[in-house]
């Protein structure tokens, strides 16, 4: 693979946590890895599987969702039915051997810039290595 | 022949025994016509064959003389049962009892409506069958008569041979009276027995031989239709138990062998577009399905239609676009929707005009996922669905832990 990859990744972001985290990495001039496309929405239980599935087969090299901690939710529950939803497709992505390792889930609070950067460091180095989405370059989809 | 007490649960410890006088099916329409005739039901819904045709539909009977026509063990699925009765209940709850005489998929759809607010079971008195299984719809329609012939054979003998369409082969809920336990699924379920099952009153004939009945009731409506239809003869459910026990376990090792198999065949990109080439995105699939009920299917909505640009830069970028478009993000998607509802009815197959083999596929990935995450359904009404309730202690797995924050997420 050329090393010169350089992936796509699409980012929801929870508005309340992560998105804030990721202003602060921004604020505190961290280094962040440049591939992550944000995707801002109200909470990570508003993320459907058609919006992950739609970026994975529209061209994104992966997929991450990233939300408040479990029992910070802003709204109380959210991260956890988004935790069961995801767990969900992540699993059939895994039966169906699809590249289940293209979509990942972590928590970040809005206090966590660092942590923000790292997520987001370790993610786009892994997908780097896995290389571009077979999915794109298959003429049967 | 009386023998409680043996079992842990006493309720579903004996069963009314019914001699089979001359027909199978007459004897279980007679079931149905005293119900009828002494005001326990209002109505029945009763697969009934088209008088001119070899089609099957279901029909709501008030009166008792038209059940004669009826027939209560199809050799096809022509209209998944859950879909009629949703159909009927939709609009809010009947004030009429009915009896729906179903497939026991066809009841565990019903249950799956139920918890997703489509079907309301309050007046529904639910009755399952022991079920010997349904032919593919196409070979049917290519040869009734022969294919009549076949399903008689296997009615008789009540084993699930290669006739059959591949999800009944592998089904362990064609019977109620030897359903997987609860410890076998690691299924959770809720502490009220009453509605552990999903029937209220089943109907056994495996290992009667075709001489005899075994009536069972797992609900207070099941036990009032049972009380009504005045049947004397007690028996324990263990002989019964152990007839359908034995076809259940040949079920279950073919079922492993066909989820290996099956993943092996389409696992991978590669091999999954190959298995969804021939589709031709008629959605026919999801319009059958029983537990597909949403009124407006994201994959119908206009949300997914584009200007011509947007497809030109997606051809650009891929180097080509194939169309019908996105078949692969309908499948995934509405797997990802109901995959943990499906029953593996087969009505998806059965409906396909190219014979994408979409119920095998479904069936498979349902059966893992429901697995993981220890949900059996259309089995018991009070568990609730998995997406709409959550452990706050689960699948740590699939979070990603941070090196910063190791200590944090010790646990995991």
């Amino acid at each position: 693979m050329s090393s010169d990859f350089k992936p796509n990744i699409v980012g929801f972001l929870c508005n309340w946590c992560s998105y804030a985290g990721a202003d602060l990495a921004g604020s505190s001039k961290m280094e962040v890895k440049p591939y992550l496309s944000v995707i801002r929405v109200m909470c990570s239980s508003r993320i459907n599987s058609n919006l992950v599935l739609t970026a994975l087969l529209w061209g994104a090299d992966g997929v991450l969702i990233a939300g408040c901690h479990p029992g910070d939710c802003h709204y109380e529950q959210g991260n956890y039915y988004a935790r069961r939803r995801f767990a969900l497709l992540k699993k059939i992505m895994e039966t169906l051997k699809l590249e289940p390792d293209r979509l990942q889930l972590s928590w970040v609070s809005a206090s966590e810039g660092k942590r923000y950067a790292e997520v987001v460091n370790k993610f786009s180095d892994e997908i780097t290595k896995m290389g571009p989405n077979p999915i794109h370059k298959n003429p049967k989809i | 022949m009386n023998s409680t007490g043996k079992e842990k649960k006493e309720k579903t410890a004996t069963g009314k025994i019914l001699s089979v006088e001359g027909d199978l099916r007459k004897t279980i329409k007679g079931l149905l016509k005293k119900l009828l005739k002494n005001n326990t039901l209002d109505a029945v819904l009763v697969p009934m064959k088209a008088p001119e045709t070899e089609s099957y539909a279901w029909v709501l009977l008030e009166d008792e003389t038209l059940l004669d026509a009826a027939d209560p063990l199809p050799p096809v699925m022509t209209v998944q049962g859950g879909r009629a009765l949703d159909s009927i209940t939709k609009q809010g709850d009947v004030y009429l009892k009915i009896g729906a005489l179903m497939r026991p998929c066809e009841i565990r759809a019903a249950v799956e409506l139920y918890k997703l607010n489509q079907v309301k079971l309050e007046h529904i008195h639910l009755i399952s069958i022991d079920c010997p299984g349904a032919l593919p719809l196409k070979e049917y329609m290519d040869n009734p008569i022969k294919s009549k012939e076949n399903f008689e054979k296997i009615v008789q003998k009540g084993d699930k041979n290669e006739a059959l369409r591949p999800v009944c082969q592998i089904c362990q809920h064609f019977s109620l009276l030897s359903s997987p336990s609860t410890e076998e699924t690691k299924a959770s379920s809720s502490p009220d027995t009453e509605n552990h099952s999903a029937a209220d009153l089943h109907i056994g004939f495996f290992g009667g031989n075709g001489k005899k009945l075994c009536l069972t009731a797992s609900t207070s409506k099941g036990k009032d239709l049972l009380e009504k239809l005045e049947l004397s003869q007690d028996d324990s459910l263990e002989y019964w138990k152990a007839a359908g026990e034995k076809i259940r376990q040949s079920a279950l090792k073919n079922r492993e062998s066909f989820n290996k198999e099956w993943q092996e065949k389409i696992g991978g990109i590669e091999n999954f577009t190959t298995a969804l080439d021939a589709c031709i995105n008629c959605h026919n699939c999801m319009r059958v399905c029983p537990v597909c009920y949403c009124q407006q299917c994201y994959f119908d909505s206009k949300i997914l239609e584009n200007s011509p640009e947007t497809y030109l830069q997606r051809a650009q970028e891929r180097g080509s676009l194939r169309f019908p478009l996105d078949t692969l993000l309908f499948h995934l998607g509405r797997m990802s929707h109901m995959v943990l509802s499906c029953v593996s009815c087969g009505a998806c197959e059965d409906a396909c005009p190219m014979s994408v083999p979409v119920s095998q596929i479904f069936s498979m990935v349902g059966d893992q996922t429901q697995k993981s995450f220890q949900y059996v359904p259309g089995t018991d009404r009070n568990v609730p669905l998995p997406l709409q309730s959550f452990l706050k202690d689960e699948f740590c797995e699939v979070e990603i832990p941070c090196e910063c924050d190791q200590s944090l997420l010790g646990k995991a």
